[in-house]
């Protein structure tokens, strides 16, 4: 019997049926109050799945990173020069394997150059991801899958291929096993914008459009294989060449060796002959005293300002007497010669009399001119600052203008050399395409196209008459022209007689300049006894065979008229 | 009235609950074939970048070259030298030949005397 009291109210009894009535309220507030127990947990766990983040990383990096993949690199032909391949990628999972050492036995029997120890300690223990081996076969996939070992799976991941090997190795640098541009173009492309691409996820797939280079590589092709071929031919210690279009600045080949292989990154430190750090690119990232070649740079500069005349004559019959030094010609003439003389004997003596002519602070300001005082805008992340000094004092300025005492790059000559053949219009060096309308706008006067005109007659005279004429013979037909620069090295901060840099610079068709080139061979030796060791006898052979060859291949035919040449002379001279 | 509602709705959930069943598993047919066929595409995927890598490496200049060389004797090739290259400007014009009057009249004379040569040539053969 249910008895409600309040306080001091009277004592009331309820009837039998309004007592049942209170008790069936009772339950259903017991019923409602479970069910809504019930509901807040059914509640309480979706908001607790809701909070869950699925862990979809592999070892702390995103699962889309690794996949990732790269744009496909193309020559300026179409032709591939690196393209992804997806291949399988081994990982454990080692909470999920339940014998440690029969997997370690069945997996060493596929992979045995896995060592036993490291992978007993990495598949046992609790992690939810290990790595295994990365980039398998598709055979060594199947074997593995084969075992069915639990545990063990595959992801696809993305691995940059180099179909053509060595030859273009340090124009396309490489990528780590992560798919990222450690050198060359490759992380180049990095810094641009497949790194951002990459990184919100959206380089997936084959999603990302093909980028076209500058290079050839039929050119680059035969570029490399005449290089190596001088490598064994002269017993030379390096060799490296650098080719551009004078008119938009793309680098039509480029290669340097000894190389690489960007399929094998490691390779980049491998020691050649047990000396280190031989493997870099002498193009870009190597700066040299380059010689005579130095001359062309020195009378554009001279014949540009008005000082010089080309009809002028210099007093070459004694050596220049600096203090103690007296700077003198190899194989001088020794009588007066006449501007096309001293470049076509290589005079010293009449290149610094030319350069005193015109002044020592205004041949300074050419080199700035040039922009031979800081690195070549340039996309390749290899690179090095030229040494050329802030002022110079007379005996400086007497050797830097035949190319001593100032170093720079390869690329700097050549991209100074395009400018003096392209009526003296400088755009800096590409390696992506440029079209020549693209290139006008960025086009830079640093000589009047009178002076360019003087300058292609000059490099023309050198391999008609001078220098150049080994390498004239191997081109004939394809009016080429250039400079050769015998250097003598710096070892131990001394000049070392008989260990030469031997550099050439050439131009063709000198008619019409489209291409230039600068091949340098380092300590070259002689062919045979009848050979020499200058400049002309390796580094100009090297230039008219790779001319011989790439000319028909860039669309120049062969032309043996003599009215071509006697074109080329300046009116004052004829 | 109640009760026929009740019948009825436990008919319809019946029916929902058979649904649900036969749909939960041809989902899960569904996407199992869908983890297969993207499984396929992968595969295929890889397949075709491999494929294409080595479409790429037989094209190069750097593995051609080889090959020429190997079959350089067998083939008599040599690189093209600068003779072997020529243009239509280059080629002379044909030398403006003389017609040959003792021929022509020879033939004209034997068409009048009623002789065809050509016709004799033909019958001949």
């Amino acid at each position: 019997m249910a008895i409600i009291s309040e306080g001091s109210a009277p004592i009331a009894l309820d009837g039998g049926r309004k007592a049942r009535g209170n008790l069936t309220r009772a339950r259903i507030r017991w019923v409602i109050a479970a069910l809504a127990v019930v509901f807040a947990v059914v509640g309480g766990k979706l908001v607790q799945l809701g909070m869950i983040e699925a862990d979809s990383t592999i070892e702390g990096q995103e699962r889309d990173l690794i996949t990732a993949t790269r744009p496909a690199i193309l020559d300026r032909n179409g032709l591939e020069m690196a393209v992804d391949i997806r291949v399988p990628s081994l990982f454990a999972e080692p909470r999920r394997i339940i014998d440690v050492d029969e997997a370690v036995e069945a997996l060493r029997s596929v992979l045995p150059e896995l060592d036993a120890t490291w992978l007993r300690h990495r598949l046992s223990g609790d992690k939810g991801f290990v790595w295994v081996e990365r980039e398998l076969s598709p055979a060594q996939q199947d074997r593995i899958f084969n075992l069915g070992i639990p545990g063990l799976d595959f992801v696809t991941e993305s691995k940059r291929f180099y179909p053509s090997g060595k030859e273009a190795a340090h124009v396309l640098g490489a990528v780590n096993i992560d798919n990222q541009g450690i050198a060359g173009i490759e992380k180049h492309m990095d810094g641009e914008d497949v790194a951002l691409l990459q990184s919100i996820g959206l380089a997936r797939g084959n999603a990302l459009a093909p980028v076209n280079l500058s290079i050839d590589l039929r050119v680059q092709h035969v570029m490399y294989e005449q290089l190596a071929d001088s490598l064994t031919r002269y017993k030379a210690v390096a060799a490296a060449g650098v080719m551009l279009d004078v008119r938009t600045g793309e680098v039509i080949a480029m290669a340097s060796l000894p190389d690489f292989d960007p399929n094998n990154p490691a390779t980049a430190f491998e020691p050649v002959d047990g000396k280190k750090d031989q493997r870099f690119n002498r193009i870009t990232s190597g700066i040299f005293e380059l010689g005579s070649t130095f001359k062309t740079v020195t009378l554009a500069g001279a014949l540009d300002s008005g000082l010089v005349r080309i009809t002028d004559s210099f007093d070459a019959r004694f050596g220049i007497r600096f203090g103690r030094f007296t700077i003198d010609d190899f194989h001088g003439k020794h009588r007066i010669l006449t501007l096309p003389e001293v470049y076509k004997y290589s005079s010293n003596i009449g290149t610094i009399k030319t350069m005193q002519q015109w002044g020592k602070d205004n041949f300074r300001a050419f080199l700035s001119r040039l922009g031979f005082d800081k690195r070549v805008p340039f996309e390749l992340p290899e690179m090095r600052n030229p040494n050329v000094p802030e002022k110079f004092s007379e005996i400086v300025a007497a050797t830097a203008s035949f190319g001593h005492g100032l170093s720079i790059s390869p690329l700097h000559m050549a991209m100074a050399t395009a400018a003096f053949v392209n009526d003296g219009y400088m755009v800096s060096p590409t390696l992506y395409k440029r079209s020549e309308a693209e290139a006008r706008a960025l086009y830079r006067p640093v000589i009047s196209p009178r002076t360019s005109a003087a300058i292609r007659y000059l490099m023309r005279l050198n391999a008609l008459e001078g220098s150049g004429t080994r390498m004239n013979k191997a081109a004939a037909g394809y009016r080429a022209g250039g400079k050769t620069g015998t250097a003598e090295k710096v070892v131990d901060g001394r000049y070392a007689s008989g260990l030469n840099l031997n550099v050439f610079t050439s131009a063709f068709p000198l008619d019409n300049p489209r291409y230039t080139m600068v091949i340098i061979v380092d300590e070259p030796q002689r062919e045979n006894e009848q050979s020499g060791v200058t400049a002309g006898w390796n580094a100009g052979e090297v230039t008219g065979r790779i001319i011989q060859r790439a000319a028909p291949m860039l669309g120049i035919s062969p032309d043996f008229s003599e009215m071509i040449d006697t074109n080329l002379v300046p009116v004052e001279l004829r | 009235m109640i009760r026929t509602l009740n019948v009825l709705l436990v008919g319809t959930s019946l029916l929902a609950l058979v649904g649900v069943y036969g749909l939960k598993y041809s989902v899960e047919d569904t996407a199992s074939e869908r983890a297969r066929l993207e499984r396929l595409i992968e595969r295929q995927e890889g397949q075709l970048s491999l494929l294409k890598a080595d479409w790429a490496y037989l094209n190069q200049p750097a593995h051609v070259a080889p090959i020429v060389v190997r079959h350089q004797a067998a083939l008599g090739l040599e690189p093209a030298g600068q003779a072997q290259f020529g243009s239509f400007e280059s080629l002379p014009m044909r030398p403006v030949a003389q017609p040959d009057t003792v021929a022509l009249d020879a033939l004209f004379e034997s068409l009048d005397a009623g002789v065809d040569p050509i016709q004799q040539l033909i019958e001949m053969n």
